[in-house]
């Protein structure tokens, strides 16, 4: 393809970033190049025989570049490569590792919505959706995509201390018999057995039950 | 966990074997150097198989990997010798669990599973047997994805 | 010169909670240091790769006489271990274990477990087993030992929340490991019981 002669160095830690399947390509510049690098990516569905260019990440100057929409099938692995250039010359191709949508993307933890009365408090979960680029795709939520899915759910006590967890399948809990008018902070996690995925844990909702009747 | 493979429900656990493949993923795929060809997911992909030949299909494809892959993936890290013992031994009970269907006659093998399994092994025999193995191993989740959506 | 060095006597495996140790006698050679080696053979290195045997780095050129085979012995196959001595060059013959091992033989102890109430909730804390473990655990209301209820846990890193109970009532409780690589299950722990605080009138 008349490449130029490449001697700048290579891009480095060249590798996907992927969040509820957002998947993002981001790489370093050059060691030693300052300011002026552009890049070029292209892509490759593993087992597919042909890279495909990514026209909107052509001579792109910033270090990252959005390959969602190309790899939104999780059921396909992918690799991605950048090369740069700089003042004529240019770098080698620098690809990632094979990238696996389902096993190496990371999960945002549930929303947690909470309403009390004066001895109870109920909380809702709502899993994260699967990254969409277009807002007028169907949305599709990680517990479709992640069969196994289960919500670990923390209650905190803020009189006594006391923290309980709840280990739960399905997306609402009902905790009864607590103290009236008293605080209770609730956060929640994912985890996913197969393959194993966690969340971290949502920051806290705290609600105050209310003064007895 | 139980799967479902058509008629076949089979109580087995993946976890030794994701666990496992997991700890050498990055070291065997990169001994992978061929992106443009697929041993499991091209031309056919393994998602496209029916329910009912998905018993067929894993016996085949566990039989696959004990009888032609692993032998053939010794590498100079013992490490990495030692997962993938962990792993063949982790599937020829995981196959002894599938033979509990072949004997219940509920693992029949369709057209579609034997074609599709055909186009396996012709992928596998189109490298050498070397990188064809260490391909095969390095693709271990694209099967183990694929079971997992058994459940 | 092999010869000259004994194989290391009374080779057996103590596994329990899935936990798998190979231990051996010390082989005395005296104001030297006798190091010894281990190696593991699964039923795929005995089919289908011609008998072959892997070493166990951690337990390669070890001192100690015991080694931790947890992490290869992980399948549920028959198992072969042995071990050898070491002395500069002179290496012993090999002492094989009698007979196969395999995890499915590990013995299973009753979990660690502790019930609380708290208020009208009954809680439990479990000591953490690793991967391999979860907990069946049973209560029920005093007094009605045939309504017994049942919960599976996994997730044991802290304070679990059981269940409520009625006001004033007492509540036992007990828990049993659950393997499911190896679909065996361990004896019951101890009953506990606890009693759930009185009526709510006590609140105001």
């Amino acid at each position: 393809s008349g490449e130029l002669y490449c001697s700048l160095p290579n891009p480095r830690n060249v590798r996907f970033e992927s969040i509820n399947m957002k998947n993002v390509l981001h790489w370093s510049a050059p060691e030693g190049t300052d300011d002026g690098v552009l890049y070029k990516v292209k892509y490759a569905v593993y087992g597919v025989g042909k890279w495909i260019r990514k026209p909107e990440c052509r001579n792109i100057n910033r270090t990252w570049c959005d390959l969602s929409t190309e790899t939104s099938d999780y059921e396909e692995q992918y690799y991605a490569s950048v090369k740069a250039f700089l003042n004529g010359t240019c770098s080698d191709w620098m690809e990632t590792t094979r990238f696996n949508p389902l096993t190496d993307t990371k999960i945002d933890p549930p929303m947690v919505s909470v309403s009390s009365t004066d001895r109870s408090i109920s909380i809702i979960l709502t899993a994260p959706e699967k990254w969409k680029s277009n807002p007028e795709e169907e949305s599709i939520s990680l517990l479709q995509v992640y069969p196994g899915l289960q919500y670990n759910v923390s209650v905190l006590n803020k009189k006594t201390k006391k923290r309980w967890l709840f280990s739960i399948s399905n997306n609402t809990l009902v905790v009864p018999w607590l103290e009236p008018g008293t605080a209770y902070c609730v956060s929640a996690q994912i985890h996913v057995t197969t393959p194993v995925l966690d969340s971290g844990f949502s920051k806290e909702h705290c609600i105050t039950t209310l003064k007895d009747k | 966990k139980t799967f479902h493979f058509g008629s076949c429900r089979v109580s087995m656990s993946l976890a030794e074997i994701r666990a496992g493949f997991t700890a050498i993923k990055a070291n065997i795929q990169s001994r992978d150097p061929v992106r443009t060809l697929s041993i499991l997911s091209h031309p056919h992909s393994l998602h496209k198989v029916k329910s009912s030949d998905r018993c067929c299909m894993t016996h085949q494809l566990f039989t696959f990997y004990v009888d032609k892959v692993f032998k053939h993936c010794r590498t100079e890290d013992s490490f990495v010798n030692r997962k993938i013992s962990s792993i063949a031994n982790s599937f020829l009970s995981a196959r002894r669990k599938l033979g509990q269907c072949r004997e219940q006659n509920n693992c029949v093998c369709g057209e579609e599973s034997t074609e599709k399994f055909k186009q396996i092994l012709a992928n596998y025999e189109g490298l050498n047997v070397t990188s064809a193995a260490m391909k095969s191993l390095g693709e271990l989740d694209i099967l183990l994805d694929w079971m997992e959506k058994s459940r | 010169g092999d010869a000259l060095l004994p194989a290391p006597q009374s080779v057996s495996i103590l596994s329990t909670n899935m936990k798998h140790f190979l231990t051996w006698s010390p082989v005395i050679v005296l104001g030297a240091t006798v190091r010894y080696s281990v190696e593991f053979q699964g039923e795929y290195e005995r089919e289908y790769a011609n008998g072959s045997w892997i070493p166990i780095s951690e337990c390669s050129l070890t001192t100690a006489t015991v080694c931790n085979i947890t992490e290869d012995i992980s399948a549920t196959v028959a198992y072969k271990l042995r071990v050898r001595a070491e002395l500069g060059a002179t290496r012993s013959p090999w002492a094989t274990t009698k007979g196969f091992f395999s995890p499915t033989m590990t013995s299973l102890t009753p979990p660690e477990l502790r019930v609380v109430a708290d208020g009208h909730h009954i809680l439990v804390e479990l000591a953490d087993m690793g991967p391999s473990f979860q907990f069946r655990v049973l209560y029920w209301k005093k007094g009605q030992d045939s309504r017994v209820q049942q919960k599976v846990m996994k997730e044991v890193s802290s304070v679990l929340h059981l269940d409520t109970m009625e006001a004033g009532a007492e509540y036992c409780v007990k828990a049993q490991t659950h393997v499911e690589a190896i679909n065996r299950s361990s004896s019951f722990s101890p009953t506990q019981c606890v009693r759930a605080q009185g009526d709510t009138s006590m609140w105001l």
